[in-house]
């Protein structure tokens, strides 16, 4: 577990790569949607 | 000493250039508060990780996790998944669209004009205006400690001159100078953070060595914290001991939710031109938190490994008990002279980033939401950058004030406080107000106020750690808190949080809905 004793501190260590790695590829498939004509905002 | 002068003096000249240019191009009221709407992504991403992540989150969680361990790793999921992809997709669009539609140009205004309530608005401001020195000293105190400790001067002459430099640029720019400095020192964080955080897993022994290294050091915690539930730094505390209730509701929680509810960030939404330029500014924000408080998380869990090997002690004993203290003492003791100059130049980015966005809302606060709506009862007058600059100073004087008169270790507490107050106060009234068009005026201002009164209620009279320092429950019941374990340890924001909500819907359900015309004008653009 990564040098870790808690299985816990091992889950909440791999998730923070995790949350990052969602928020870029949430923002990569999203980089073209949202815009003012697009949406019709 | 010549390695500081250079680095600050380039820092510096660059930073009020910036916000020079900032000033420049600043010629409306909207240019001044909300940068004319037209934001870049990167500035936004940039700018936004900048504010939410300050000296607080290096010196003072860097300090916390040096004590607590790795447990602090779950603040950064938090940070990440709540403080920027659901603040950014949940809050975010809405609230630019929201705040377009009112043409609402603070985070209190939003409200105010969401629940045709001056009152909403008002008492909203008034709570920043109060409570928001308190973070801006937290923030302040960290720069501070790190001076006293590389320097050798006292902490009182630290404290006064960095807010007098701080104090200096902010004052003029507007939020564009507050933006264009920001995205020029979160690009300074995160390059010296990534520094930081491979030197130390490099002289732990890499990365599973130094984890290891860390778990032989469980002997070694203080028996204190041991009968307290600490059960080593890496593996979390007991569960519902005292350490655990601490933890997870006060460092992770208090502040891993409470961030929904931060005016300063709050007002970033709504500076940006379309929901193409929040999906687009999501990657950069993200990764600017994960390396910014990812590793100033784990280098202050791997400060005991370091200080462990070259001085058989922990940190802790090192600094004599003040927590805030670690992170300068492991920069100051254990990296070339050249580089703790630079270390010192990126805690002032981190500040000064922080610091400008704290001051501009606080000074916002007064103008706009006090002094303008309340006050005079909506009239605009010609001279409200002025009276926003006024606000500034105010707020300089009473942070000056806070800052000399807080205890040592402070620093993260006083920012889960601020956090975890504007939590339990606003986000109810800020969620149904972008997304349920039956929300009441009545109802805005119940859960309000009662967000706050439970929060400063549970402070003074059962979350020990204030209730001791206030000292008021003592006085009328001759004890520090109400009640025992658990409940002297529980967050005042997951008492007073659920309530709100819960006041908040029953409310609505009962009173009069407000007027059509103005729920059809603020979902227009939804």
């Amino acid at each position: 577990m990564l040098g870790f004793q808690d299985i816990w501190i091992f889950t909440g260590f791999i998730l923070t790569f995790v949350s990052a790695i969602f928020c870029v590829i949430y923002g990569i498939i999203n980089w073209h949607k949202g815009s003012m004509e697009k949406d019709g905002d | 000493m010549f390695y500081l002068i250079t680095f600050t003096l380039v820092y510096l000249v660059i930073t009020v250039y910036l916000s020079y240019l900032g000033y420049r191009r600043t010629t409306t009221v909207s240019d001044y508060m909300l940068a004319g709407r037209q934001v870049h992504p990167v500035t936004m991403g940039l700018s936004y990780g900048a504010t939410h992540i300050s000296t607080s989150a290096i010196i003072g969680f860097g300090g916390v996790s040096a004590l607590y361990g790795f447990s602090l790793s779950w603040l950064t999921v938090l940070n990440i998944m709540i403080g920027i992809w659901i603040a950014f997709v949940v809050f975010g669009k809405r609230t630019r669209k929201m705040g377009k539609a009112l043409d609402a140009h603070t985070f209190p205004e939003l409200l105010g004009r969401r629940y045709e309530s001056r009152f909403v608005q008002g008492f909203s401001g008034l709570v920043v205006l109060i409570f928001m020195p308190v973070y801006t000293a937290a923030v302040l105190i960290g720069i501070s400690r790190f001076i006293e400790v590389y320097l050798n001067v006292p902490f009182s002459t630290a404290y006064l001159a960095f807010l007098l430099i701080t104090a200096c640029y902010v004052i003029w720019g507007g939020l564009k100078g507050v933006l264009y400095t920001s995205v020029f020192q979160g690009i300074i964080m995160v390059v010296v953070m990534a520094a930081v955080g491979i030197y130390t897993y490099h002289a732990a022994g890499g990365i599973v060595n130094a984890h290891e290294a860390l778990t032989k050091l469980t002997p070694l915690i203080p028996q204190y914290l041991k009968e307290a539930g600490h059960r080593g730094f890496t593996s979390m505390p007991a569960a519902a001991s005292p350490v655990w209730w601490y933890v997870i509701t006060t460092m992770i929680m208090g502040v891993g939710i409470g961030v929904i509810g931060q005016p300063q960030l709050n007002i970033r939404f709504m500076t940006l031109k379309s929901d193409r330029e929040i999906n687009r500014s999501i990657p950069f924000a993200a990764i600017f938190v994960l390396l910014t408080t990812g590793i100033a998380f784990a280098v202050g869990a791997l400060t005991n490994v370091i200080f462990y090997n070259n001085y058989t002690e922990l940190p802790i004993t090192a600094v004599q008990g003040n927590i805030d203290k670690i992170i300068p003492l492991y920069i100051d003791r254990f990296y070339p002279r050249w580089f703790v100059a630079l270390f010192l130049v990126t805690l002032m980015s981190a500040a000064m980033s922080a610091n400008s966005s704290q001051f501009h809302t606080l000074g916002t606060s007064l103008s706009r939401d006090i002094f303008e709506q309340a006050l005079l009862r909506g009239k605009s007058v010609a001279e409200i950058t002025i009276v926003t600059r006024v606000g500034i100073v105010f707020s300089i004087f009473s942070t000056l004030f806070i800052g000399l008169i807080l205890p040592e270790s402070i620093i993260a507490v006083a920012t889960a406080f601020f956090f975890s107050l504007c939590g339990a106060t606003f986000i109810p009234a800020y969620l149904f107000g972008l997304y349920w068009r039956n929300g009441t005026k009545a109802a805005a201002k119940a859960s309000i106020l009662c967000g706050f009164f439970v929060s400063l209620f549970w402070m003074l009279f059962f979350h020990e750690q204030e209730s001791q320092a206030f000292g008021m429950c003592r006085f009328f019941f001759r004890s520090d808190t109400l009640a025992g374990h658990p409940w002297n340890m529980i967050d005042p924001q997951i008492i007073a949080l659920p309530i709100s909500f819960i006041v908040f819907i029953v409310v609505s359900l009962v009173t009069r809905p407000v007027r059509e015309e103005t729920v059809k004008n603020a979902f227009r653009h939804v």
